[in-house]
């Protein structure tokens, strides 16, 4: 499973667009804002009673978000002891420098820069499927 | 304050005490030159006086022995004055000199002025009135003991008066005159019979027989007065000159204590004003630098928007547009694959825009980190850069080794990225192309520079060249968004450096820089 954070439709559809289009068909959950994402993480608001002991194998997120934004995101994330080995790749349009140093100074264990040219996304998105869901072994579910 | 005006109210007394001072001792002064002068001139006077008489009486010596006596001798012999004949009244000289000096002093009493007094003064006399005085006495031996002593003169005092007195020897015996004044009994009897007794006879040969004894009046008494008046008057004209120039001097004083009054008032509102004008522009310099950093906020806030919300329009654009093309494409004729594919380059050439401007603002921003930065080495691995991102092309990089520049190394790397990824990107169409960094005098300062044989550029345009987004060739001809020039002058321009560029159409160009 895939939880992408994204509030922009636009990069929503071409984000799934390019996992479909790279082969890669797992599930992907999308939330909207930060706050619709923790609810998915902790089983909370309209999440509630969701089944925890399935986690995402990898977090797509964003860091320009409505209400709590991507890198309040990942300080939750990493601060929940159910979630906080979860593997977080920002995915962002951002290059700025703070940004990066805050991303990995909270804990992300990859930046993206999300390029224009949609072929250059696509090729992206495929590299990122692979490594993470194929790869990549997914740390053990913390059950509490 | 109060000190000053304490010392200038001494000031005057002090003042005509020295100016007395001066006036008394000009005056002093002048009265004994004016003394010394007057006492020269009276004595030369006197001294004139007493020689026109003796002159005179010269004369009239001369008249008697050489007219008279010869007439008397002649007439003696032709019998017609008697052998025995002697009168002193027609025949000595000597009485008619006595007698004539008698009749001038009676005349010059007559006339108001003082007597001359003339003495033919002899020890041993014919006539007792021809006795020598004491004085005289005393004179005639002295110049008969030394007869090398050919006068004496001295100034005395009488009753009050100074008489310039004058001895001088008058008679020296010769053989001749033995004939009278050697002894009696050998003198002729008329004289003997004339004058009994010893007087003026019994004389030897080369002895002074008499002096004459002249003493004339220094008239003194005008001259006292010129003396009193000429030195009062020099001391009343220094005293008036004096006080003039105090007066004088004073009115500069005053003059020239209110100029520096006025201005010290004058400095110091100036410098009240400097003081204002700094505070103001100090107040001025805070107010802009908060605006600045508010502006520099602002920027940074701007950018951060940019970088994140201009670019997602793209990628959707461009997205959707090969979306279109993939999912479609079959459905599309070739002139609207043809549009959707430029939609796309211009998506393309916009984010690179953005992220162009993004550099070109970032680098702006921020501290420089100065260090010794060895920009050939750092040449050297951009010439490598380019050459693997080209490899079909053949450039000659001509790099001279050993440049190292104070600045900040990741700012400086920009620069040369730049000017050497343009020389790179301009000679992409010149056969044998050769890029050359390297370092060279000009006025005293070390300029480097970046220089290619590529397409070079129309100095007329020379000036537009480091504006943002300013292209001097078409997007067909070499690609690019006009940002590299802009961000190396900044770069520059934030070292305390200079930049210009220099080239030709089809000749290449050069850019001078100093860091």
């Amino acid at each position: 499973m895939i939880l992408l954070v994204e509030d922009n439709p636009d990069d929503e559809a071409l984000t799934l667009r390019a996992l479909k289009k790279n082969n890669i068909l797992n599930e992907v959950v999308v939330a909207r804002d930060g706050v619709e994402a923790l609810d998915f993480l902790c089983g909370t608001g309209a999440h509630a009673g969701r089944d925890l002991a399935r986690m995402p194998e990898v977090i797509l997120l964003d860091i320009n978000l409505p209400r709590i934004n991507g890198l309040e995101v990942l300080e939750k994330i990493r601060a929940n002891e159910r979630t906080r080995l979860l593997p977080v790749v920002i995915l962002t349009t951002s290059n700025e420098e703070q940004d990066k140093l805050k991303s990995y100074t909270l804990g992300a264990n990859s930046f993206i820069r999300k390029p224009v040219d949609f072929q250059q996304f696509s090729e992206a998105i495929r590299h990122l499927g692979i490594y993470w869901l194929l790869l990549n072994q997914s740390p053990p579910v913390i059950r509490s | 304050m109060g000190a000053e005006s304490r010392s200038s109210v001494s000031q005057p007394g002090r003042q005509y005490r020295k100016i007395a001072v001066v006036v008394l001792g000009v005056t002093f002064v002048v009265a004994a030159g004016l003394y010394h002068l007057a006492r020269l001139y009276v004595l030369n006077e006197a001294e004139r006086n007493i020689q026109a008489v003796l002159l005179t009486h010269k004369g009239l010596h001369r008249y008697i022995q050489e007219v008279m006596h010869p007439v008397f001798y002649s007439l003696r012999a032709e019998g017609m004055v008697s052998e025995k004949f002697y009168a002193p009244e027609i025949f000595s000289s000597t009485f008619i000199v006595r007698n004539q000096h008698k009749a001038y002093n009676e005349e010059r009493t007559a006339a108001g002025l003082e007597e001359i007094y003339y003495k033919m003064a002899a020890l041993n006399p014919r006539n007792p009135v021809n006795k020598a005085d004491a004085l005289e006495e005393k004179l005639i031996r002295r110049f008969n003991d030394n007869k090398e002593i050919k006068d004496y003169r001295e100034v005395v005092r009488i009753n009050g008066k100074d008489y310039l007195y004058v001895a001088l020897p008058f008679l020296v015996n010769q053989e001749r005159c033995m004939k009278c004044h050697g002894d009696r009994e050998d003198a002729p009897l008329g004289l003997q019979a004339l004058y009994p007794g010893l007087g003026g006879f019994g004389e030897k040969v080369g002895d002074i027989r008499a002096i004459e004894s002249i003493r004339a009046p220094m008239e003194q008494q005008y001259y006292l007065l010129y003396i009193v008046f000429g030195s009062s008057f020099a001391g009343l004209l220094v005293l008036a000159g004096l006080l003039f120039f105090n007066a004088r001097l004073r009115e500069m004083v005053r003059t020239r204590t209110h100029e520096l009054e006025q201005e010290v008032v004058e400095r110091r509102r100036a410098e009240e004003e400097v003081r204002q004008v700094n505070e103001e522009l100090e107040n001025r310099v805070e107010e802009r630098t908060a605006q600045i950093a508010a502006a520099n906020k602002e920027l940074d806030a701007f950018a951060y928007s940019v970088s994140h919300d201009l670019r997602a329009p793209l990628r959707g654009i461009d997205g959707f547009s090969l979306a279109l093309l993939e999912d479609y494409g079959e459905r599309l004729d070739e002139k609207a694959k043809d549009y959707l594919g430029r939609v796309r380059a211009g998506c393309l050439r916009m984010g690179e825009l953005i992220d162009d401007m993004l550099q070109l603002s970032r680098l702006s921003r921020g501290e420089i980190h100065r260090e010794e930065v060895d920009l050939s080495t750092m040449a050297g691995e951009i010439a490598e850069e380019l050459r693997r991102g080209a490899p079909q092309r053949r450039v000659a990089f001509e790099i001279t080794p050993g440049i190292r520049v104070l600045g900040d190394a990741i700012l400086l790397r920009a620069v040369l990225d730049n000017l050497l990824g343009n020389a790179w990107k301009f000679t992409a169409k010149t056969e044998e192309a050769r890029i050359t960094f390297g370092r060279q005098e000009e006025g005293g300062k070390d300029l480097l520079f970046v220089r290619d044989n590529g397409a070079g550029f129309d100095m007329a345009y020379a000036g537009k060249l480091f504006g943002a987004f300013q292209r001097l060739h078409s997007l067909q001809e070499f690609a690019g968004t006009g940002i590299g020039l802009a961000t190396v002058q900044r770069i520059i321009h934030r070292h305390g450096g200079t930049i210009r560029a220099e080239g030709e159409v089809g000749h290449g160009a050069t850019f001078y820089f100093s860091v």
